[in-house]
């Protein structure tokens, strides 16, 4: 399945909502959903909640590189603590870590059929680490939009 | 900064081989291995189309993205290094390929304006000119927290010059030329081929970088 940005408000909805449930539940800062475009291979921030710009908007996801870029290329989930500390490679190749500007971030693939299509990605502002019930909330909310995304076809 | 003319001279020579190793990698990445997934590609698609069984048709077709993400990536990585335009069209069409995908990287938008006629310089020059403004704006993506910035080039009959501007966080810039040597680094090649950088920052006005280069 394409996700089709063109017949957007219509199908809009349940995603953007999806991430300010999230945002609520997990009472974090920021709730970010990448998802791969119709039009080519490719993965840009269509939905946000708690964002403090724009920027996310315009930022294409590079495969391998950064967060989202990683759970992409690796279709596994990742954490980031205490950013721009303790990473791989440079702060420079987490763009929306910087763009948020945000300290802690858990991501996870979102798939359809078996094929990696996105990613969904909580942070935290503050040094307010994501804790372990926190991630499988989101891995919950990821299984959540799948099914979402499965069935808006 | 004062330099003897022999440790210039050495300095350049450092900074020279090391662009013409970068250059090198930039182009083998975009007309070797890059040309190599292309082809690849293509017949991939060809053997996508000529498959029949639904299952291994769209595990093609999946394969066959992949394959697209990592050429384009690798794309993008040749711009970063090296733009292979740089050379053949020149410092501004290399800058805006550079902005287009600093743009859809950090989402931060550039203004560019260009003003006066752009002239002929050398590729020493111009690959000088690309690094500072790379590393100008590389660094508004890091630190200066702003969603806009600009850039503007004035060809004039015997200067060009080029101001990169952000209206963010600003910093102290004598506090800052001590902590990192990125900044000190940018005045250093321009003033090794014989122009001039200068930086101002307020905070929370924000940063304006000038750089000058005499044209002959
Ligand atoms: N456009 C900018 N906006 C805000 N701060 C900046 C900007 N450019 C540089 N700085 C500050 O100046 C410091 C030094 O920059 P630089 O010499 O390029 O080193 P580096 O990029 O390696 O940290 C940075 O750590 C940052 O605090
Ligand atoms: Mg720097």
């Amino acid at each position: 399945m394409e996700f089709n940005v063109c017949n957007k408000s219509r199908k809009d909805q349940p995603f953007k909502q999806a991430c300010e449930q999230v945002l609520e539940e997990l009472n974090c800062d920021f709730v970010g959903l990448a998802l791969q475009n119709s039009n080519g291979p490719d993965v840009s921030w269509h939905y946000a909640a708690g964002n403090r710009n724009d920027k996310y908007k315009r930022i294409t996801v590079r495969y391998g590189k950064g967060i989202a870029g990683k759970v992409i290329s690796t279709g596994r989930p990742m954490g980031i603590e205490d950013f721009p500390n303790n990473i791989l490679g440079k702060a420079l190749e987490y763009p929306i870590m910087l763009a948020e500007n945000l300290s802690y971030a858990f991501a996870v693939p979102i798939q359809f059929k078996g094929v990696l299509k996105g990613v969904l990605l909580v942070g935290n502002r503050t040094k307010q680490p994501i804790s372990e019930s926190d991630q499988h909330t989101i891995l919950d909310a990821a299984k959540r939009l799948e099914k979402e995304l499965n069935s808006s076809i | 900064m004062n330099t003897q003319p022999l440790k210039k001279n050495i300095s350049s020579y450092i900074i020279q081989t090391h662009e013409e190793e970068i250059k090198r990698i930039a182009m083998e990445l975009h007309e070797g291995v890059g040309q190599s997934l292309y082809s690849l590609f293509t017949g991939m698609q060809l053997i996508e189309k000529a498959i029949e069984q639904p299952a291994m048709k769209s595990y093609a077709g999946d394969m066959n993205q992949l394959l697209e993400k990592t050429i384009q990536e690798i794309r993008l990585l040749a711009v970063e290094l090296h733009p292979p335009t740089l050379t053949t069209l020149g410092l501004i069409s290399a800058m805006k390929s550079y902005i287009k995908l600093y743009t859809s990287t950090y989402g931060i938008e550039v203004e560019v304006e260009n003003l006066g006629v752009e002239s002929q310089i050398s590729d020493r020059d111009s690959i000088t000119l690309f690094r500072v403004c790379q590393e100008a704006l590389v660094n508004i993506a890091r630190y200066a927290d702003t969603m806009k910035a600009s850039i503007i080039f004035k060809w004039k009959k015997s200067r060009l010059l080029i101001m990169i501007k952000d209206s963010g966080k600003g910093f102290e810039v004598e506090t800052a030329m001590n902590k990192s040597s990125g900044l000190a680094a940018m005045s250093e090649r321009m003033h090794l081929i014989g122009g001039k950088c200068t930086i101002f920052s307020k905070i929370d006005k924000g940063t304006s970088i000038e750089i000058s280069l005499p044209l002959y």
